[in-house]
């Protein structure tokens, strides 16, 4: 809570205080002037003694005093007001303008992981607000699943239908991921979810400014014969501003992994400025998914912003209702 | 100001109060004159003889009305005692100051009695100004009763001059009380039980303004004593008028009973219309309870 016009508060005071010292003297003076044109009346205590003009006496000091308090309060309430209470507080720009491509290697090994990975964004998709999310599955060739879309319940209904194909037996996502010469082509994939994004010079106003990512889930082992490789596909990525984020399931020591596809994978991940995670539970998945998104979230956030908002509620309300409360009991006293 | 006479003559006799005036003067002789059958001599008619001491033969005789006169009638000592405490200075119940009122009370009385040959004479705060007779000596009492009723006047206390009247005055005078509008105490009353014994009372209370009635609603009303202003907002509402109404009611019924216990008449006046009506009827009654 801070004050933005915190000078006004000793001019009220001082304000205040010669109101009512103006009150006082013209009240003094009225009486003073009155009390020759008062009517003499003898024996009031025939009138002062009744119990009927104590409680009245007694109803009118109460109301009164009430009535004095309400008007401070209004009165106070409306000086604060004048004050302009405010809240500070900081906010990054816009965080919601993300793109992020699901790139999901479909062959046999990995189809556990990746429905745990379209399990996991299909629930943050819900909080997801304007961020684009597009899904790629590749084998031997990319196909694109949806393209990017803020489109929420489309997105659900893609990822629901995915998760059904992943469990049906006829494995019908593998349709068109097989074109290629070989298997599991991690670079052809990648190259292809990247050239999923806009392309820079066709860009609009819409597109400018929004941060790209990739989640890359594969185990990195290449069957077949490439186009792209897997550090040239992460040199298109940087130039096109990707990050990379790597989700290697084969990377464990229970397996006979090769360190060097382990380090060329991690390598290409990190000069796009992603992160590298190996792991052998499906199960870690949902916890990686959240890591990599809250960090995609934090370096692809906007500048900080100091924002500085009136806070007038409660000032307003407390003016509003002694205001009221003012006239009922004026009503009151004078009835 | 020779006017305070005057006004008692004015209001004696205006109009619609002629025949009541003229009755009242009729029952002033009746009351504090009588008749014995002793004969003395004729004189014309005045207004508010007696009809039964008209002389019908004597009348047609002459062709004017005649009253009979009767030896029996000696002069009295009217003694005028007025409270001219502040309060008397305050609002009557009519309006208008209750010194105005309580002054005209006493000068209509003291006029019936110049008119009828009887002396009058004043008990004020300070001092007992000896029965005389004459219109000017009349004037000069009322004038001096008007002028000590002040605002800046001490409190009023009926006591004193009761008991310089029980000390000062000897038997058989008619003494007319010009009270303020005050419960009467037990130093009061015992009083009051001691000069009736010995003298003929009557007793004129000024009644006090009305503290809720509606036009004194907006104004400011200060009482004199202790010049408090009564707030305006209080002295309103039908119900606290309900109150005060039978409480005031109460209080001037509690004084009449009183007096009326000790055979003393009285009669409570706010405001100069009904100074006279409220006499004849004291005179009735005063009559009533001596018989």
């Amino acid at each position: 809570m801070i004050v933005l016009q915190g000078w006004l508060a000793p001019v009220w005071l001082v304000a205040a205080a010669g109101a009512i010292a103006l009150a006082i003297v013209l009240v003094r003076r009225r009486r003073d002037r009155r009390a020759d044109a008062d009517v003499p009346v003898a024996h009031s205590e025939r009138l002062t003694a009744l119990p009927g003009y104590r409680r009245s006496l007694r109803r009118y000091t109460v109301l009164l005093s009430a009535l004095a308090a309400v008007v401070l309060v209004g009165f106070v309430a409306a000086s604060v007001l004048t004050l302009r209470l405010a809240v500070q507080r900081v906010d990054r720009t816009d965080p919601a303008t993300r793109d992020i491509v699901l790139c999901l290697d479909v062959s046999g090994s990995m189809v556990d992981y990746d429905s745990e990975v379209v399990g996991v964004f299909s629930d943050l998709a819900k909080r997801f607000e304007g961020e684009r999310l597009s899904l790629v599955l590749f084998n031997a060739s990319a196909v694109t699943y949806f393209p990017l879309t803020s489109d929420l319940s489309y997105i659900e209904a893609q990822f629901a239908r995915l998760q059904g194909e992943f469990a049906s037996p006829e494995q019908s996502y593998f349709d068109g991921t097989l074109f290629g010469d070989g298997s599991s082509l991690v670079g052809d994939g990648l190259a292809s979810c990247v050239t999923r994004f806009p392309d820079a010079a066709a860009a609009t106003d819409a597109d400018a400014g929004r941060s790209r990512s990739v989640i890359l889930v594969t185990d990195n082992l290449v069957a077949g014969k490439q186009v792209f490789s897997l550090p040239e596909a992460g040199d298109l990525a940087r130039d096109r501003g990707v990050r990379v984020y790597g989700i290697n399931p084969g990377d464990t020591e229970s397996e006979d992994y090769i360190p060097d596809i382990a380090d060329e994978f991690r390598s290409v991940v990190t000069a796009s400025g992603g992160a590298y995670y190996a792991l052998d539970d499906p199960d870690a998945i949902p916890d990686i998914v959240r890591r990599i998104e809250r960090e995609q979230a934090r370096v692809t956030a906007g500048p900080m912003r100091v924002v500085i908002a009136d806070a007038p509620a409660l000032a307003a309300w407390a003016a509003l209702l002694a205001l009221v409360a003012a006239s009922v009991l004026g009503w009151a006293v004078r009835r | 100001m020779p006017g305070l006479l005057r006004r008692v003559k004015t209001t004696l006799s205006i109009g619609a109060h002629r025949r009541i005036a003229g009755l009242l003067d009729g029952e002033y002789a009746s009351v504090f004159h009588g008749r014995s059958l002793e004969f003395d001599d004729l004189r014309p008619y005045v207004p508010g003889d007696e009809l039964k001491d008209i002389d019908w033969k004597a009348t047609a005789r002459l062709g004017d009305l005649m009253t009979r006169r009767f030896v029996a009638r000696r002069q009295h000592t009217v003694v005028l005692v007025v409270d001219d405490g502040r309060a008397m200075a305050a609002r009557a119940a009519g309006g208008e100051s209750k010194r105005e009122v309580a002054v005209l009370a006493a000068g209509v009385l003291g006029y019936l009695a110049h008119r009828h040959g009887d002396l009058v004479g004043l008990l004020a705060r300070d001092r007992y100004h000896p029965a005389s007779g004459g219109e000017a000596h009349l004037e000069r009492l009322l004038q001096t009763a008007h002028d000590a009723i002040r605002l800046d006047a001490p409190a009023g206390d009926l006591t004193a001059p009761l008991a310089r009247a029980a000390r000062l005055l000897g038997r058989g005078r008619i003494l007319v009380v010009v009270s303020d509008d005050c419960p009467l105490g037990e130093a009061e009353l015992a009083l009051v039980r001691r000069l009736a014994v010995r003298h003929e009372l009557l007793w004129v209370t000024i009644a006090d303004a009305d503290l809720m009635a509606a036009e004194l609603v907006p104004a400011g009303v200060r009482d004199v004593e202790s010049s408090l202003a009564l707030p305006a907002f209080v002295r309103d509402g039908p119900a606290l008028r309900a109150e005060f109404a039978a409480a005031t009611a109460a209080a001037a019924k509690r004084t009449s009973d009183a007096l009326e216990r000790l055979g003393v008449a009285s009669a409570r006046v706010g405001s100069s219309e009904a100074v006279i009506p409220a006499l004849l009827r004291l005179l009735e009654e005063h009559r009533r309870a001596r018989r």
